[in-house]
């Protein structure tokens, strides 16, 4: 499993196509909604699935522990959200330290690990 | 050389980006320019200003007031504030890329223009590519939890376009963190 994260809009999705050589439709982008499909080689967008969960009042990291045969050669690409304000609203905050926890946990599980700045990658791991 | 350096608020990005523009100008003996790109509207931008200035003053820059049109410096008419022309085979110090996207953005009197990011994003490329020896300085705001107004969001995405474009055609991207450096390339 390989992950990527950094900041939004650093053009993680298309540092991932083009380090990795992966088809532009081989690609499940996750949404608020909270259904993620472990079909596709790379699943972006995964702080949308983890906000799902925070909302549910899931735990991600478990929802995706329980993943982890069908993640093992897949690429996850995240959203980092830990480095701004504290949020005002309750979701948010909630959101924020669960998104830290799954980052956490992934980065641990993870064979590789990726830093995207500006569109310039660091492995990390 | 072209280079990028970015990173969060109060970081050491100005003070390291100086440091590498003039020992850039002095090792190719040219004119070294800070391109100012604040254009203010206060007491309190007036005072950074002033306080921008005074940690300038010794190092042997001319200022070149350009909040807005980045490459009108570089027409022969165009003069620094000590009156001299200016010559595009000098080093030139952009700081930050944050202010003149937010000057071509929210224009003073008009409503925002959302088109902004696309066409400074050529602009700068074509800076770039005519001075050749320019140091661009850009803030990491990309980091927090919760998703602002459109507009706002709008801003962010549009920085993170020139970020992106800087990082990909300059010849060194470097991370600024507490005065450390982290050099993508």
């Amino acid at each position: 499993m390989i992950l990527i994260f950094g900041g939004a809009y650093q053009g993680k999705l298309d540092y991932a196509l083009e380090t990795f050589d992966i088809a532009p439709d081989d690609v499940f982008r996750c949404t608020r909604d909270g259904t993620l499909n472990p079909e596709k080689t790379v699943i972006c967008g995964l702080e949308d699935f983890v906000y799902s969960c925070t909302v549910r009042g899931t735990e991600a990291r478990d929802a995706l522990a329980s993943m982890v045969p069908q993640l093992r050669d897949k690429i996850l690409i995240a959203d980092d959200i830990s480095q701004g304000l504290v949020p005002m609203d309750a979701t948010d905050r909630a959101y924020r330290e669960m998104m830290g926890r799954t980052l956490i946990w992934l980065a641990r599980e993870a064979d590789s690990v990726y830093r995207v700045f500006c569109g310039l990658g660091q492995q990390l791991k | 050389m072209n280079l990028f350096i970015s990173g969060g608020c109060k970081n050491g990005k100005s003070l390291h980006a100086q440091e590498l523009a003039r020992d850039m100008a002095r090792e190719k003996c040219v004119p070294l320019y800070y391109l100012a790109t604040m254009i203010p509207v206060d007491e309190e931008d007036r005072a950074r200003i002033r306080r921008h200035l005074s940690e300038r003053e010794g190092w042997g820059f001319d200022t070149v007031e350009q909040g807005r049109n980045i490459c009108g410096c570089l027409t022969p008419s165009a003069r620094t504030v000590s009156g001299a022309p200016v010559n595009p085979g000098g080093v030139f110090l952009l700081d930050s890329v944050t202010a003149l996207l937010s000057n071509e953005m929210f224009p003073l009197d008009g409503p925002p223009d959302l088109h902004a990011a696309e066409r400074l994003a050529e602009e700068l490329a074509e800076f770039a590519c005519r001075t050749g020896n320019t140091v661009f300085v850009s803030d990491y705001l990309y980091a927090d939890g919760c998703r602002f107004d459109e507009t706002t969001e709008a801003y962010r995405r549009g920085l993170a376009l020139l970020d992106r474009t800087l990082a990909r055609l300059c010849e060194q991207v470097i991370e600024v963190s507490f005065g450390m450096k982290y050099y993508y390339k």
